[in-house]
């Protein structure tokens, strides 16, 4: 059960880096990991950040951490499935996807990274069906973010 | 290329072709602010000494690496002017402005003319500022989504699905335009933006013939064109909207945009000729759209530094068009947004 200051300090990391200011994110996450280092959610939120500011080999590492600590983190599994594409580790970003989408097969990102990744390693037909499938969450999440929109 | 974004293998072809052909690197960013079709930010536009495209953080997949193809075709086309020194926008300029705000200030006095409810003076200025920037924005946008739209349907294949999609929902919000002005902005400039959008789309729909709207997805919402041709989606819902009895006018858009268009040879190989030579036709395409339009003197062929700068004096431009227009009540008519600048 998380803190109600855990859950302050991820819910401030989180509005900075949906504004892309990911140092500052950092900060919050870090913080909330020296007060809960057994929380999935905080290595997840960080392992976000590390990839989007390059820096990949601490992503794998907050990843794997948030899946130490709970293997059934649909999210953790198809964030390691990205880390694992920008490492170049293609068969381990499949089975990294394909893990997530036991768990969620709405993702349309993990679908979309097991697409790439069976791209690089030429198994073209199967990545046309990932590919697909992602197309077609993508546009489901983009219509209803649309009607959303129109409602505001 | 910079960027910590996964990308497909086709668009990351793309992308290092392009930074090929420009030798220039390519950062890809991403932003939640970022416009819906994205950004481009480039160093021939700005001064700046990268190019840079910033993509709306919701897109993820492959819908992200559309916008990317557009935008990087975008970014050849200007590229390849730039290097032949010749890359040159439609800007403004104080006359010119005074000249387009006229020209809507007359059309809207016979608009209103026929009208029972009369718009308030200080409505109507506001209403001439705004359509004067609307076109000078289509002016410049416009006649360049077809040009880059078929460039990625040829040059990309592997996006076509990710491409039908993402037009559709384009030319759906073309359609509705300025819908919600319709009754207030003078008739003539309702059509000729519908025109616009219309030609577009019989363009596309030519282009994009012998494609059905992704029959393999299970979209519930999509589910109704299924077996239906791109063709038929894009002309016939046209054909449900108010202003279809004015067609003549989007037909004959849409038949300056194919003499120009049909001349590019979209399965060329990609080179800074072939883009330079699409640049070319996309100038004079939208010189003959302007001449169709009667706006031959709204605006002004000039390079992207001048236009920046033109960008700044806009507010100045423009008090200065409605002081011509309105002499000494200028100020009881000016709008909010120009207040304090008089």
């Amino acid at each position: 059960m998380m803190s109600q200051e855990v859950l302050v300090l991820l819910k401030k990391g989180r509005a900075y880096a949906s504004r892309t200011k990911y140092k500052d994110a950092l900060v919050f996450y870090e913080k909330a990991l020296s007060l809960d280092p057994k929380n999935p959610e905080t290595w997840y939120l960080r392992a976000v950040v590390f990839i989007e500011t390059g820096r990949i080999t601490e992503a794998l590492s907050s990843c794997d951490r948030a899946i130490a600590l709970d293997q059934d983190y649909a999210d953790a599994w198809s964030k390691k499935g990205q880390v694992l594409y920008n490492l170049e580790r293609f068969e381990d970003a499949v089975s990294a996807c394909n893990r997530a989408l036991t768990m969620n097969a709405n993702d349309a990102a993990a679908w979309y990274i097991k697409g790439v990744c069976l791209d690089e390693l030429g198994r073209y037909d199967e990545a046309e069906k990932a590919y697909d499938k992602s197309l077609e969450l993508e546009i489901i999440l983009d219509i209803e973010a649309d009607k959303k929109r129109s409602l505001k | 290329m910079k960027t910590q974004m996964p990308l497909s293998r086709p668009i990351r072809r793309f992308v290092k072709q392009t930074e090929a052909l420009l030798d220039s690197e390519l950062i890809l960013r991403r932003d939640p602010e970022a416009d819906p079709g994205g950004t481009l930010v480039d160093m021939y536009s700005y001064n700046i000494d990268k190019n840079v495209i910033i993509i709306p953080t919701h897109y993820l997949g492959l819908i992200k690496d559309f916008i990317i193809a557009r935008q990087c075709m975008h970014l050849l086309i200007k590229g390849a002017a730039a290097k032949k020194s010749n890359y040159q926008v439609c800007s403004f300029s104080a006359d010119s402005v005074l000249r387009g705000i006229r020209q809507i200030y007359i059309d809207a006095l016979k608009d209103e003319a026929k009208k029972n409810k009369k718009l308030p003076v200080k409505n109507l200025a506001q209403m001439l500022i705004f359509l004067y920037s609307k076109f000078h924005d289509d002016i410049n946008s416009l006649p360049w989504t077809p040009i880059t739209n078929a460039s990625v349907y040829y040059q990309v294949p592997e996006i076509r699905k990710t491409e039908i999609y993402y037009l559709i929902k384009e030319g759906k919000l073309g359609m509705d335009d300025m819908a919600e002005s319709e009754e207030i902005i003078p008739q003539r400039y309702f059509v000729l933006n519908k025109s616009m959008h219309y030609a577009r789309d019989q363009f596309l729909a030519k282009i994009l013939l012998a494609d059905e709207l992704m029959p393999v997805l299970n979209i519930p919402q999509m589910k109704k064109f299924n077996h239906l041709e791109v063709k038929e989606m894009l002309t016939n819902r046209w054909t449900y909207t108010s202003w279809y009895q004015s067609k003549v006018v989007g037909d004959n858009i849409h038949h300056i945009m194919e003499n120009y268009l049909e001349k590019i040879d979209w399965t060329a190989e990609p080179s800074l000729d072939h883009f330079y030579e699409i640049y070319q036709q996309g100038v004079n395409m939208t010189n003959h759209f302007i001449s169709y339009m009667s706006m031959k003197d709204w605006f002004v062929w000039d390079t992207p530094k001048n236009m920046l700068e033109a960008q700044k004096r806009k507010k100045e431009y423009e008090i200065m068009a409605l002081k011509t227009i309105f002499g000494e009540y200028v100020g009881q008519v000016l709008p909010d947004s120009l207040k304090g600048k008089l």
